[in-house]
């Protein structure tokens, strides 16, 4: 990315810790958390009933009846999130619609709809045939195209909870190369039966709110929602005078190459990652304030992430605050990397550092600064967002105010 | 979007579909007007192109293909065959320069309904923890970086016919940004007889699913610098890639012509996803040899790097080809090769 300063000229979100852009930066500064008992699907057969649902979500005050019918609940989310990104740049007719694209990142998809499917059918009921509509997760990027007339590129990236955070380094990177003059990219992702049934079955699921990097952390929280950003090239963004809320600076993904799960526990890649990022950024690692983890809140995520941060800070990597904004957004998956990267940049245009909610205690082998304490005020302008998958995809992004 | 490339060139390929192993035998069936679609199983009146001969056994200890669902297996077999066509050690270079993007179909969807039905028919007492792994998109190009030692760039997309193509592009930029020497890319498709089943719920069976394929194609894109230095065969340099999302009615004219450009020189054609149903695009495209890959391994939505894989075999050094692939709400993709190395 040497060419062209990527701008975000527009911010949108859905999700269980805030409807909007307003919401979410109430809960980031107020510490506030959408975790809580969920009942968009039976919980009664598992340890938890927690996750970060969007709570009283009734589709029709967003959409038509014929409309939200052929939509999934992640389309859905992901059309309302684009909306907000959208109105709020003011891009529209703006550029030739073959100069906007859309480079989405999904996970789950249209599963919570299409498992309803599968229900009917082994039941012997003959299952609406809607419901399959939105199963690939291809299907929010092509309504948001069509919706907002963006003719140009679009794509739809599928590497589990890397997913959308590569979505918005690749849409920056179509930016700052020219290849497109403005691109929405984000992620979205709804909760289903086959993500909570799938973690829980791996054990991986805390039985209390998540709580990253402290002591006695079981495991993550699930969460929904959806995120988007507009980004355009800095120049042409000024040009036109639209509000800027950030810039992508940078970005990095790379895969482990050690077990579809597992993290390689080194945390060798993870940190090659975050430092090909801040390389790819222009700058240097010394003007890193701040690091949004992926935090999951898992025993071995979180030491593992800790590990990395040791290896590209060195000894200065204790005064670079690596927090979790996943306990108060929950885990969403797909849309996982997109909404903390907007936390990002939220936080980074207010001046503060978001707090790691839920401390339980410190744990020996995550000994650096997670912010546990609080929401603080910096100075810094940087920061870095990472997102690691199963299968051992991992991105990184730079981000600056 | 259009974008020129006049450092990437591709060294090697391979294939697994219902055709057999490679793109020799596809095109073979092609060149004959033969068809290796096969009956849907308690199905007569409809087909499907199941690489049924396909044993994971055959490439992989039996162990270890027990771990994998099928997206994964197809991709980790056609992967290692693709690097040995490409002569390419993974041992002898450096791991974090070669990566891997695929375009994926239904992968995953397999998983997920085994998962699933475990669930809904016993409770979580019938979860069984080691499907789920897999159920995710990624789970194909992630084994398979596993299993080859891939530690560059990972990717994986989804975008309708077009998913290969889609991460074609990507291999494409991350050569040309320096974050990869070498990049698989390709495209992965699964069948089941659900998919089948929901894409005949969905009435999707009468129109582009008619004979839905499975396989993997892989393509080795490599920069020339790299291709040079370890004394690789050049099949072909990529000179073009264009793609548009959307042809909106009022603006078709104008999509098609950004899309195509001037294809004078055009010596072979192949066509992919849904464009022999996109008459818009068919009307412009010039008299040349146009390979249809459908007709023989059926259509999916990654199988364009199948399609990319056989249009390479076919073209001479020198010759210039397209690849042209649809979707039913777009995208669009315009891919340029030609034959050998550019000059």
């Amino acid at each position: 990315m040497k060419n062209k300063r990527v701008a975000i000229t527009g911010i949108g979100v859905f999700s269980g810790a805030g409807k909007n852009v307003h919401e979410l930066t109430d809960a980031l500064l107020n510490s506030r958390s959408g975790i809580a008992p969920i009942d968009m699907i039976d919980t009664s057969l598992f340890t938890t009933s927690l996750g970060s649902q969007v709570k009283n979500y009734n589709q029709l005050e967003y959409f038509s009846k014929r409309d939200s019918i052929k939509l999934s609940r992640a389309d859905q989310f992901g059309l309302i999130a684009a909306e907000e990104a959208i109105t709020n740049s003011g891009i529209q007719g703006h550029y030739s619609p073959w100069e906007m694209g859309v480079s989405m990142g999904a996970g789950a998809a249209g599963m919570f709809q299409s498992e309803s499917w599968l229900k009917e059918q082994l039941s012997g009921i003959k299952a609406s045939l809607t419901l399959l509509r939105g199963l690939l997760p291809d299907r929010t990027t092509t309504e948001i195209a069509k919706k907002f007339k963006l003719c140009g590129y679009q794509n739809s990236i599928t590497t589990a909870c890397s997913s959308s955070a590569t979505a918005i380094g690749w849409g920056a990177d179509l930016i700052a190369s020219g290849a497109q003059k403005a691109v929405l990219a984000g992620g979205s992702d709804s909760l289903s039966i086959l993500t909570f049934a799938g973690f829980n079955s791996l054990r991986v699921v805390d039985q209390n709110p998540c709580s990253p990097f402290s002591i006695g952390r079981q495991g993550i929280s699930l969460g929904e929602g959806s995120a988007c950003l507009v980004l355009e090239n800095e120049e042409e963004a000024m040009r036109r005078g639209a509000t800027i809320y950030g810039f992508i600076l940078g970005y990095s993904l790379a895969g482990e190459a050690f077990h579809m799960t597992a993290p390689e526990p080194s945390g060798t890649t993870a940190a090659r990652v975050m430092t090909n990022a801040v390389k790819s950024a222009g700058i240097d690692l010394n003007q890193i304030g701040w690091v949004n983890a992926h935090g999951t809140g898992t025993p071995l995520n979180d030491i593992v992430e800790s590990n990395a941060m040791k290896l590209v800070f060195g000894i200065k990597a204790a005064k670079v605050p690596l927090v979790s904004t996943k306990a108060m957004t929950g885990h969403c998956l797909g849309a996982a990397g997109a909404i903390e990267a907007l936390a990002t940049v939220i936080s980074l245009k207010n001046n503060f550092i978001p707090q790691t909610l839920n401390f339980k205690g410190r744990d020996p082998d995550c000994d650096l600064d997670y912010c546990h304490d609080g929401r603080r005020p910096t100075n810094s302008t940087i920061a870095i967002s990472n997102s690691f998958a199963f299968g051992g995809n991992i991105t990184s992004l730079v981000l600056s105010k | 979007m259009n974008k020129l490339f006049d450092k990437i060139v591709v060294t090697g390929y391979s294939a697994i579909t219902a055709a057999g192993i490679g793109t020799a035998p596809i095109l073979l069936a092609h060149n004959e007007g033969c068809s290796a679609l096969s009956s849907i199983p308690d199905n007569n009146s409809q087909q499907w192109g199941k690489a049924g001969f396909f044993k994971a056994s055959d490439f992989m200890p039996p162990l270890k293909a027990r771990k994998m669902d099928r997206s994964s297996q197809l991709a980790t077999a056609t992967a290692g065959l693709a690097l040995k066509n490409a002569g390419i050690d993974i041992k002898t270079m450096d791991a974090e320069r070669i990566g891997i993007a695929m375009g994926c179909g239904f992968c995953g969807v397999g998983n997920s309904s085994e998962f699933l039905t475990g669930y809904f028919n016993s409770g979580v007492e019938g979860l069984a923890p080691m499907l789920f792994p897999n159920t995710v998109s990624n789970a194909a190009a992630s084994n398979a970086s596993i299993e080859h030692g891939l530690k560059g760039p990972n990717i994986t997309l989804v975008q309708r016919f077009c998913s290969a193509e889609s991460a074609f592009l990507m291999a494409c930029r991350f050569i040309e940004n320096d974050q990869a020497d070498i990049m698989l890319v390709g495209g992965i498709d699964e069948l089941i007889p659900l998919i089948i089943e929901g894409l005949r719920s969905l009435g999707q069976h009468k129109t582009h699913a008619a004979c839905f394929g499975e396989g993997c194609g892989i393509i080795i894109l490599e920069k020339t610098e790299s291709a040079h230095k370890r004394g690789a065969h050049i099949k072909a340099s990529v000179d073009n890639i264009c793609t548009i999302g959307m042809l909106p009615p009022d603006l078709e004219s104008e999509g098609c012509k950004l899309l195509l450009g001037d294809c004078a020189t055009i010596k072979h054609i192949g066509l992919s996803g849904t464009t022999t149903s996109t008459p818009a695009l068919m009307n412009r495209l010039p008299e040349s040899n146009c390979i249809d890959i459908s007709t023989v391994v059926g259509r999916s939505l990654a199988m364009g790097a199948t399609s990319m894989a056989c249009l390479i075999d076919s073209i001479q050094c020198s010759e210039n080809a397209l690849h042209l692939a649809a979707s039913p709400e777009g995208p669009y993709f315009s891919i340029r090769f030609k034959g050998g190395l550019s000059e």
